[in-house]
């Protein structure tokens, strides 16, 4: 998978499934633009990548109306994307009798609002090459239910549905938009999860896995997989990278 | 905020009339305390009293006053 000569726009690249698959996508000689609320922790990430001429672009995503015109900027400096990952999100564990409307529509700002932002951006005369792709990072818990979860569930659903009608509007333009669903990823996020279980919660999840929980690079590898030209012809689908936990 | 504001925020989410929980009752004795009310007492503290508390630390309570100990109350 080479994506020499592509620059690639990667959002929550400051940790996890985000930073690894800047790593990846470095290894595989794309150029990255970096972009998450904390500039330490991407420079952090930076340092971990293979030498290139990369950039690093703090930003809050949750200025969604925003991100259109500061995508216009970004590719006006460093010339039009090949590639636009999503990896920035948040996951929440609310059960319905303390969700809140608040707290439903801050986990959509950021898990969906901010995704379609971001498509909106990539259109822009300028912003895309012709055979760039889009790809967005749904989860398991979109297609398969969990009690206590139902926003999250809910926004990585939206991708799922959002990454079929994106790739209808913008194939015309060239552009693919697929959407990866991990299961249960050792990550930072993943840990914060992992608190949230009781021991034996967590090794009923374990448990659901066939092949074992898994790494962020493996997501890293699907995600590359659907940028490059390996995926030339696969768009609007959702990749299911998740160890098996949605085969039964 | 005190006992009496913890153990009314505790009632609503077990969807209990106001003023029924004391302190000294055994969570198993709970009608309603299950998987889902451990995540939501879990929310519920973090919004309303600011401490963040842990599964495994909900797991070792026994009574409501061994949770309002979580949340940084003491009983009365």
């Amino acid at each position: 998978m080479d994506l020499g000569g592509r620059l690639v726009l990667v959002t929550g690249a400051s940790a996890g499934i985000g930073r690894e698959t800047a790593i990846f996508l470095s290894e595989c000689n794309a150029r990255l633009i970096l972009t998450a609320r904390h500039g330490e922790r991407l420079e952090q990430t930076a340092s971990l990548l293979r030498a290139g001429d990369h950039r690093i672009e703090a930003r809050d995503l949750t200025s969604t109306d925003e991100i259109p015109a500061w995508m216009k900027r970004v590719c006006e400096e460093n010339g039009p994307l090949g590639g636009l990952v999503h990896c920035a999100g948040v996951h929440s564990a609310f059960p319905l009798r303390v969700l809140t409307t608040e707290k439903l529509e801050s986990v959509m700002r950021i898990n969906v609002s901010a995704a379609l932002m971001l498509a909106k951006g990539f259109r822009q005369k300028g912003c895309s090459t012709a055979g760039s792709a889009m790809v967005l990072v749904s989860s398991v818990a979109g297609l398969v239910g969990e009690a206590g979860v139902a926003a999250y569930a809910a926004s990585k659903a939206a991708l799922v549905g959002l990454a079929r009608s994106l790739a209808m509007e913008l194939a015309g333009q060239g552009i693919r938009v697929n959407c990866v669903a991990p299961g249960f990823v050792e990550t930072e996020m993943g840990g914060r999860l992992r608190e949230a279980l009781t021991p034996e919660q967590f090794q009923a999840l374990e448990a659901k896995h066939p092949l074992g929980l898994g790494t962020p690079r493996d997501v890293a590898h699907g995600i590359g997989f659907l940028l490059a030209e390996t995926s030339r012809w696969i768009t609007g689908t959702t990749l299911v990278i998740d160890g098996g936990y949605t085969a039964h | 905020m005190g006992n009496s504001e913890f153990l009314a925020q505790l009632d609503e989410l077990l969807e209990l009339p106001a003023g029924t929980l004391k302190g000294p009752e055994l969570l198993g004795s709970l009608e309603g305390w299950d998987s889902l009310a451990v995540l939501s007492f879990i929310a519920m503290v973090d919004e309303h009293f600011g401490q963040p508390v842990s599964p495994k630390a909900i797991v070792a309570c026994k009574t409501v006053d061994d949770l309002g100990k979580l949340a940084g109350i003491s009983a009365n």
